[in-house]
C-alpha cells in the first residue's frame, strides 16, 4: 500500500472509533435520562464547595525540569534520522552524535549543579 | 479483515486485563464481570459538572481511546498482521502516545473541579519525567534495526532479542511505559488516595466506561510496543507468529498490573528526580553502548 492509503486507513480507523462512541452515547440517551436535581453536578471536592471556577494559576513547580526537557526534546528530533543511518555511516556518526550528546549532557550537569533538578 | 482481527485482539486483551484487575482487587475470578460492569455503566447517569469546558470534557475519553488504538495500529502481531506498516512506525508510536498527555490534561481541565485540575497538571510533570525514557531507548532499537519500520525492527531481532542485546533500554522503557499508562506506582494524575480519583473523578456513566476502556487499551498498546521493540515480537518456536505476539503482549501487560499491585505510589518530586538524575544518563549510556556494540560486533 502507498503511504497515502495507509494514512487514509488510519484516518478511517479514527472516524470509526469516534462514530462507535457517538453511537454508544446516542444509545444511552435513547434509553432515558435521570431527573435533574440541584447539587448533583457539583465537582468532587471532599464535601466542601470549591471556589468557582478552579481555572486559575497552577504553580508548575517542575519548571526547572521543563526548561531542560525542551533542550532534550529538540535533540530527539535529530536522533531518529541519525539512528536509521547510523550503521551505514559508522564511526563518524558515533563521534558526531557523541560530541552533540556530550554538550547536552554538560548542560544537564550544569542545570543539576544550579539546582534545576529539584521540585521548586 | 486485518483491522477486524487486530481490533478484536485488542478488545480481548483489554477484557482479560479487566478480569485480572478485578481478580486482584476482589479475590474472585469472574470472567463476565467486565461485561456486566460495562453494561451497568451504560445504565447509570452520566453527569456533566456544573460549569464545564464542554469540548475538553467530552473529547478527553474519546481522544485517549483513539490514540491508544492508533498506537496499536502500527504495531505488528505477525509479519502480515498489521493495520498500517508505516515507514516511520516507531516514530508514529511516539507521536500517537504523546497525545495521552493532551487527553489527560483535557480530562483534568474540562470538568472545572479542583482535584481533576491538579491531576492534569501533575501529569504534565510526569510527562517531563518519563518522556525521554520512552524516546531514547527506541532510538537505540532503531539503531540496531537501521529502520523505523516496526516489522523491520522485529525482523532485526530474529537471532537475538533486544532484551538481551540492550537490557538497560528494556528496563528504562518498561518503567517509562508504566508511567505513560499512569498505572499504579505512577498513577499520580488519578491517585485515589490523595486526589479522590483526580482526572477520573468527574466522569460517570457511559463516559467513565469509555475512559476505563481507553486506559486498559493503553496498557495493551504499551505492552505490545514493549514486545515489538524488545521481546522479539512474533519470533518463537512451534506456535504461530501471532500467538507468540499475543502471549508476550499479555505477559508484559499482566506483569505491569502485578508490579503496580505490590508497589506504593511514588511521589511526583521523587519520580522527576530519579528520572532525570539516573534515568536520562542511563538512557544516554544505553545509546552509546549499543552504538559501540553495533560497530564492534558485526
Amino acid at each position: 500500500m502507498s503511504f497515502l492509503e495507509l494514512y487514509s486507513l488510519l484516518l478511517a480507523l479514527v472516524v470509526g472509533i469516534v462514530a462507535t462512541i457517538l453511537g454508544l452515547y446516542g444509545f444511552v440517551r435513547v434509553m432515558g435520562s435521570a431527573r435533574g436535581e440541584p447539587g448533583k453536578d457539583v465537582p468532587a471536592s471532599s464535601g466542601v464547595l470549591s471556589r468557582d471556577p478552579v481555572w486559575g494559576r497552577y504553580h508548575a513547580r517542575y519548571y526547572g525540569y521543563a526548561l531542560l526537557f525542551l533542550a532534550f526534546d529538540m535533540e530527539m528530533a535529530f536522533m531518529y534520522p541519525w539512528a536509521v543511518v547510523y550503521k551505514e555511516v559508522g564511526l563518524v556518526a558515533l563521534y558526531d552524535m557523541g560530541v552533540f550528546l556530550a554538550i547536552l549532557f554538560l548542560g544537564l550537569l550544569y542545570g543539576w549543579s544550579q539546582g534545576a533538578l529539584r521540585r521548586q | 479483515m486485518t483491522v477486524a482481527i487486530v481490533l478484536l485482539a485488542l478488545l480481548g486483551s483489554a477484557w482479560l486485563l479487566a478480569v485480572i484487575e478485578g481478580w486482584m482487587a476482589t479475590g474472585r475470578l469472574s470472567p463476565a464481570a467486565p461485561l456486566f460492569r460495562g453494561l451497568a455503566h451504560l445504565g447509570r447517569e452520566s453527569i456533566v459538572p456544573r460549569s464545564p469546558d464542554r469540548v475538553f470534557f467530552e473529547a478527553a475519553p474519546v481522544l485517549l481511546l483513539v490514540v491508544a488504538v492508533l498506537g496499536m495500529a502500527v504495531l505488528p502481531l505477525a509479519p502480515d498482521l498489521i493495520i498500517a506498516d508505516l515507514g516511520t512506525g516507531a516514530l508514529f508510536v511516539n507521536a500517537a502516545l504523546a497525545y495521552v498527555l493532551v487527553a489527560v490534561i483535557m480530562a483534568g481541565w474540562g470538568p472545572d473541579g479542583a482535584y481533576g485540575m491538579i491531576g492534569g497538571w501533575r501529569f504534565l510533570g510526569q510527562l517531563i519525567a518519563y518522556s525521554m525514557l520512552i524516546v531514547m531507548p527506541i532510538t537505540a532499537v532503531a539503531m540496531r534495526a537501521e529502520s523505523l519500520v516496526n516489522t523491520a525492527i522485529v525482523g532485526s531481532q530474529a537471532g537475538l532479542w533486544n532484551i538481551v542485546y540492550q537490557p538497560l533500554g528494556f528496563v528504562l522503557f518498561y518503567i517509562a511505559a508504566m508511567a505513560l499508562a499512569f498505572r499504579a506506582p505512577f498513577d499520580l494524575p488519578s491517585a485515589e488516595g490523595e486526589l479522590g480519583g483526580g482526572v477520573d473523578a468527574e466522569y460517570t456513566g457511559v463516559r467513565l466506561a469509555v475512559l476505563r476502556l481507553a486506559r486498559l487499551t493503553l496498557v495493551v498498546t504499551l505492552a505490545s510496543a514493549t514486545t515489538v521493540f524488545y521481546l522479539g515480537g512474533w519470533h518463537g518456536p512451534l506456535l504461530p507468529p501471532s500467538a507468540w505476539s499475543l502471549i508476550k503482549t499479555l505477559a508484559v501487560a499482566v506483569s505491569m498490573l502485578l508490579v503496580g499491585h505490590y508497589l506504593p505510589r511514588i511521589r511526583e518530586a521523587n519520580l522527576m528526580r530519579w528520572c532525570w538524575v539516573l534515568g536520562i544518563p542511563l538512557a544516554l549510556l544505553n545509546i552509546i553502548i549499543v552504538g559501540l556494540l553495533i560497530l564492534v560486533v558485526p
